[in-house]
């Protein structure tokens, strides 16, 4: 069966073999935190390993909708290495990219998050996408809190 | 007769084609050339009378209902009430009084919740509602519930997702002041006993309210023969228009229930002290403000399409498409049927995969140009309960077909072969 619309084979690829998921509980993170969505069930809880000040790892797990887990996957390969201050400008960035269809193009995005592009054009699935991004930076504020 | 009904071996049956060029949607070119519209339990097209009726009572008949002395305002009025009557006769109903318009079903449960039952319920009454419901008849009962420190229960399924109501201690107990449930749930498709209920229910003195809303395009109306004290429905999923809504209540329950909008239209006198001012009688006093009589009429032409079209084989195209997709549904490996297949299920099949999200599978269904719903379906309490956070939902309607049904088959099968693996 060929990808179609929304689901093109990058996409499909990271939901049916999801990078730093793991099945079990997140072990040895500096801060865990998760996301939900009542609305669907999709739920989702996203490790952060710092090392001086950097995103060493990212580890998730949960269960959602291919766009849920291939976002989050999609995430832990493209913001790994990042120094937190980057990263949170980087998830603020996913809000405006899929939370405000005006903005002018996603043309911004990471190499890596441009098969989420895609779905700028199906405000339904904006929740599906951004979950992991926003247990990512809840993650991150609770480290920079302390 | 409506022309979209074919008489064969002395039955009469729906030919879809016919109906669906009734419906400009369907009909006009290259709007949506492959849609195959299944979410018709969310709301249903509209037919060009209804279309017509609206515009034709803007741009011919429209005034002031109940406030002019002119023609034109005179004929709005009656236009206004000849459509309450329509429904009266729609819905079996004794008199006119006893139709009030809403602006939706779920404002008409929420009149009767808070305007008839709130000043009756005391500290440890019971108000039941059903496991089935949908949150515009579970949230309503609810409040008043906790206003009113009184207890709501739910009426349990059976594991072929029918009302337990034999497995319910107490449901008509004398501490029991209310029952509300739905005639057909929008998750399961199931059909409730609900003339049996309130058979019951009335021997124990005990008021229900019926949620039609689901019911009302497929399944005959008649509240003489429900039993029933209150029922409620929308125009909008049963081919009519949007913003307008019906509550019936019968005589004596209406007299004894308190309007939620106060204002114009619904006053006889106002005093200055609010001791001297007296409401006008019933249905005016549930009126408050403006009435919208373009939708009233809309609405009317609505059930009277459906009544052209023959109730009975309204009834039956949809129940033969519900059970041909529910065979063809359970065919594709990973797939199950809510509560379970096999059961006769009244123009909806809800359903999941093994592995595949309900969101997943009505997007690639969506891209096919199958339109059917995924998510909770606004009934929480049965999804937590079945132990599931959505579904997927197809519905159908007088328009649909078999293609319809083939390229809802087609698209899920797809999806599966999409994702699993």
């Amino acid at each position: 069966m060929m990808a179609q619309g929304l689901y093109k084979e990058k996409l499909l690829e990271h939901y049916k073999h999801p990078r730093n998921r793991c099945d079990g509980p997140i072990q040895g993170a500096d801060a865990i935190e998760r996301g939900s969505n009542p609305r669907c069930g999709d739920e989702v809880e996203v490790g952060i390993f710092l090392n001086d000040g950097r995103l060493d790892k990212l580890q998730f797990r949960g269960r959602g909708c291919a766009v849920c887990i291939a976002s989050a996957s999609m995430m832990t390969e493209a913001v790994a290495g990042m120094g937190v201050r980057q990263a949170l400008l980087l998830c603020d960035e996913m809000h405006v990219w899929f939370g405000d269809l005006d903005h002018a193009c996603t043309s911004g995005l990471p190499e890596g998050l441009q098969p989420l592009a895609v779905l700028r054009e199906h405000p339904a699935r904006q929740k599906c996408v951004l979950l992991s991004w926003e247990a990512l930076a809840q993650a991150i504020s609770g480290t920079t809190d302390r | 007769m409506s022309l979209a009904l074919q008489s064969t071996g002395g039955h009469k049956v729906i030919d879809p084609g016919l109906v669906r060029r009734d419906f400009p949607i369907f009909t006009t070119a290259g709007l949506h050339p492959k849609l195959h519209y299944l979410d018709n339990a969310a709301t249903t097209h509209k037919p060009s009378c209804v279309i017509e009726a609206l515009t034709r009572s803007y741009a011919q008949y429209y005034g002031p209902v109940h406030r002019g002395l002119y023609p034109l305002a005179e004929q709005a009025t009656i236009n206004f009430e000849n459509a309450r009557r329509t429904l009266q006769q729609f819905i079996g109903a004794t008199s006119p009084g006893e139709l009030v318009f809403t602006k939706s079903a779920t404002e008409a449960i929420n009149m009767v919740a808070v305007g008839w039952l709130q000043s009756r319920l005391n500290s440890g009454d019971v108000v039941w509602v059903s496991r089935m419901e949908h949150h515009s008849n579970y949230l309503p009962w609810q409040r008043v519930c906790k206003e009113r420190q009184a207890e709501l229960r739910v009426i349990e399924l059976t594991e072929d997702g029918q009302l337990d109501i034999n497995g319910t201690p107490g449901l008509f107990a004398d501490s029991t002041k209310f029952i509300a449930v739905s005639h057909v749930s929008n998750v399961l498709g199931i059909e409730n006993p609900v003339a049996a209920l309130c058979s019951t229910a009335r021997e124990h003195g005990i008021p229900v309210l019926i949620d039609a809303a689901q019911s009302v395009s497929h399944l005959s109306l008649n509240v003489a023969e429900m039993g029933c004290d209150f029922l409620a429905f929308s125009a909008h999923k049963m081919f009519g228009p949007t913003g307008i809504g019906l509550l019936y209540g019968r005589e004596e329950r209406l007299s004894g229930m308190e309007p939620l909008l106060v204002g114009g239209g619904m006053v006889d006198r106002v005093g200055e002290a609010s001791v001297a001012s007296q409401w006008a009688g019933i249905p005016s006093r549930f009126e408050a403000g403006s009435p919208d009589m373009p939708g009233a009429v809309a609405f009317a032409a609505a059930a009277d399409y459906l009544v052209s079209l023959d109730r009975d084989s309204v009834r039956l195209h949809i129940a033969s498409l519900t059970q041909l997709a529910a065979e063809g549904l359970m065919a594709i490996p990973g797939i199950s049927l809510l509560p379970h297949a096999g059961l006769p299920r009244s123009g909806i099949v809800s359903f999941t995969h093994r592995e595949l999200h309900p969101h997943d599978m009505a997007q690639v269904a969506g891209e096919s140009g199958v339109a059917i719903r995924a998510g909770h379906h606004c009934a929480q309490p049965l999804l937590n309960h079945l132990g599931l956070a959505a579904t997927a939902r197809a519905s159908f309607s007088v328009y649909n077909d078999k293609a319809d049904v083939e390229a809802l088959i087609e698209a899920i099968q797809s999806a599966h072969e999409m994702f699993s693996g």
